[in-house]
């Protein structure tokens, strides 16, 4: 591994903010029976994050804990550039790879054939680099003898190992992981923390969420908690992880 | 600006074509007849149409054949209905994927407009087997005819972008869309002669309607084998322009806040 101090991810005072009750429900309805003079309760805006900042530099494994809706995944998708965030700003020192929920852009009524070119351009990847992988990946996720089935006849844990193995080709510089290492079943499973593992001794940055604290102690070697947005503690894995646990109550 | 749109073109022109592709497999995955739906689809409709209109109302085109004037305006405005309605819906189909990653929104109302764009092309096959069997005849201004459908396409591109942007924001839109596609059919000359209609200032609303023009331009060249004056193809491409410039800046414009809408 390269620790050469080279700043890949720099968050700096993220805060992203989601107005639920007006922008989710906004109808031509409601606009009628807003002007009837019926105002609707001003909802104050969730916050998801409030003024999180941190680097990760090249080589980092760094897990992020916190409790359901402590705001990880959206930290994520920040990250990855899925959304904007309402303050702050985040910078990325190289190509990112979101790995946040596979399979996304499957389309079921097509078959695992067609499903990887249309997944693979959907990942970003070009056609040359499909046409060299399609091999590795159908072999990687042992779907031969269902190249040509459509993929709704799959069965969920087939679905997943054919994203998994789709998802995993590249080496990207930045790797960002939701929760996807419980795929397929258990053979199926040490299978892909093993080609996880591979990815991140090969030197890649890795921005991990697990719900496993397990999982992250055995690969991180930093860990953020998070807290209702906040973030709570940044440092060695082991210790925040205790400190999350103890919080816990476990 | 320029060398931005180019790059950006062959790093997604793999995904868009990925995504066409998709799109024809899909629409055409278990029909018997496929791909030849494209071709009789628009045959059958002008049948109907013209048993209606031509043989109960008693509608006619002075001069032309009423079948090929027909054809010549649904063609047309079938494109720009069909392709239309699917931008709009586009954006908000293809949540569930801009919600987890990173792509140009504006991939998905192009790739829509480009899909039917290619059945639009396969539709010119019954457009052209009914100008030869009804005599229409050919000229060769015909080869000024793929001007009209890059207009056709910019403004479609253009109402794409706007409503694929309006509707994520009100989602009403889909079911007053289609009740505005409706009354748009009607004010259009496509069943109907524009010299019909008596009043003045409807008629004169009626040419604000590019589509009006974009059909009007096709006409010329198809039925009267006439060069179209140099004021049509300006008030064509003008209008396009417009309307894919105001439409591509207002969903670049609106683009960010998508997601909150999830």
């Amino acid at each position: 591994m390269e620790y050469d101090g080279t700043v890949m991810v720099e968050a700096d005072g993220l805060s992203m903010r989601f107005n639920l009750g007006v922008e989710k429900s906004f109808s031509l309805k409601q606009w009628f029976v807003e002007l009837g003079g019926a105002r609707r309760k001003k909802q104050p805006p969730f916050e998801a994050l409030r003024n999180v900042s941190f680097t990760v530099r090249r080589g980092e494994v760094v897990g992020l804990v916190g409790a359901n809706g402590a705001g990880k995944s959206t930290l994520l998708k920040l990250v990855a550039g899925v959304m904007k965030p309402s303050e702050g700003s985040v910078r990325c020192g190289g190509s990112v790879c979101p790995m946040i929920e596979l399979g996304a852009g499957f389309d079921p009524q097509l078959s695992a054939r067609e499903n990887i070119y249309l997944n693979g351009a959907i990942m970003g990847y070009s056609r040359a680099f499909l046409d060299s992988r399609f091999d590795d990946i159908v072999a990687f996720a042992e779907l031969w003898d269902f190249l040509e089935v459509p993929v709704q006849n799959y069965s969920s844990g087939m679905v997943a190992r054919l994203a998994f193995s789709i998802a995993t080709q590249t080496e990207p510089e930045i790797l960002i992981v939701d929760e996807i290492l419980s795929v397929g079943d258990a053979a199926f499973q040490a299978k892909s923390e093993e080609k996880m593992l591979s990815l991140m001794r090969g030197g890649t940055t890795v921005l991990f969420v697990s719900h496993s604290v397990e999982q992250i102690r055995k690969l991180c070697s930093r860990a953020l908690w998070l807290e209702h947005g906040v973030l709570r503690e940044d440092g060695d894995c082991e210790t925040v992880c205790a400190h999350y646990l103890a919080a816990s109550g476990l | 600006m320029i060398a931005a749109l180019a790059q950006s073109a062959r790093k997604y022109g793999f995904l868009l074509s990925q995504l066409i592709s998709r799109d024809f497999k899909v629409k055409y995955k278990r029909s018997a007849l496929g791909m030849l739906w494209s071709l009789l689809y628009p045959v059958l409709m002008m049948c109907v149409m013209a048993v209606v209109f031509r043989g109960v109302f008693r509608f006619s085109a002075p001069g032309v054949s009423y079948l090929a004037y027909l054809m010549t305006g649904l063609t047309l405005f079938n494109y720009f209905s069909e392709a239309s309605n699917l931008a709009m819906s586009s954006v908000v189909a293809n949540f569930s994927l801009i919600n987890k990653v990173y792509l140009p929104k504006y991939v998905f109302p192009l790739e829509k407009c480009l899909f039917v764009g290619i059945n639009f092309l396969l539709t010119l096959l019954p457009l052209y087997a009914v100008i030869l069997l009804t005599g229409t005849g050919l000229c060769w201004q015909h080869l000024l005819l793929p001007f009209d459908y890059l207009c056709l396409l910019g403004f479609t591109l253009g109402m794409g972008f706007l409503l694929s942007a309006a509707a994520v924001f009100l989602r009403d839109l889909f079911y007053i869309y289609g009740i505005v596609l409706t009354v748009w059919t009607y004010l259009t000359p496509i069943i109907y002669d524009i010299r019909m209609i008596e009043s003045g200032t409807l008629a004169a609303l009626m040419k604000r309607n590019p589509l009006y023009h974009y059909i009007l331009f096709a006409r010329t060249i198809v039925l009267f084998h006439e060069t179209p004056a140099p004021r049509q193809f300006l008030v064509c491409a003008l209008s396009a322009l417009c309307v894919l410039l105001g439409g591509a800046l207002l969903f670049r414009a609106k683009q960010d806040r998508f997601i909150y809408y999830v």
